[in-house]
């Protein structure tokens, strides 16, 4: 039975292009699906161009939410990967 | 992390060749072996059968490679020279450039196959930028 996690980070930067590399590096390593959610918007955690096209700035918050066995640990990971990728 | 794909980028601007891998480092890291044609033999603006074909060669690492052209003759020399050397682990994708190779390099740097960078660098399509 597949499980879900979500965490939200406040972005200390813009989800900009070096973040967002290490979103999709980070997620890779999980078996878990991981999502962004920015507002109205999600995008899959394996693809840079949607995670860029989500338009989060610094400051906002943005919801990390994954689903499958490692969900936890996944979230977690791609949560930190946000929090500390300037 | 034991190979990942490769990328060549094959531009009629060794600069901007260049700078796009400047860019690709910036955002999938050390980890992908991303090479250049640039230009033509001469360092001007044209594209280079013997460049393209030594590009490859540097960037394959047994995973594959994909080979990414800006426009025009780079993508017919890519295409003849590939036409004449057809490797299934060289492949010729059709892609938008920047965003194209942002993807696949973002996407070989998780250790994915030829296939899975190859469709990263085509539904570099559909993503909007705004």
């Amino acid at each position: 039975m597949p499980e879900s996690s979500e965490t939200t980070v406040v972005l200390p930067a813009h989800l900009h292009a070096r973040p967002a590399g290490q979103v999709v590096v980070t997620a890779a390593k999980f078996t878990s699906a991981v999502e962004i959610v920015y507002g109205a918007k999600t995008a899959n955690a394996r693809g840079v161009l949607a995670l860029l096209a989500l338009g989060a700035t610094a400051g906002e918050t943005v919801t990390v939410r994954a689903t499958g066995p490692d969900a936890p640990q996944a979230a977690e990971a791609v949560a930190t990967a946000l929090r500390t990728t300037a | 992390m034991s190979g990942t794909v490769g990328l060549v980028l094959v531009s009629h601007s060794p600069d901007l060749a260049a700078g796009l891998r400047d860019l690709l480092r910036q955002v999938a890291g050390d980890a992908v072996a991303v090479t250049v044609a640039g230009g033509d033999d001469d360092g001007g603006l044209g594209t280079s059968y013997e460049l393209i074909r030594d590009a490859i060669a540097e960037a394959g690492s047994g995973e594959g490679v994909v080979v990414l052209p800006d426009l025009g003759s780079s993508v017919l020399t890519a295409k003849a020279l590939l036409e004449q050397h057809p490797d299934p682990k060289v492949r010729l994708v059709d892609a938008p450039f920047v965003e194209g190779a942002v993807a696949a390099a973002v996407i070989a740097a998780t250790g994915a196959d030829l296939d899975a960078v190859v469709d990263a660098a085509e539904e570099a399509w559909h993503a909007r930028k705004l």
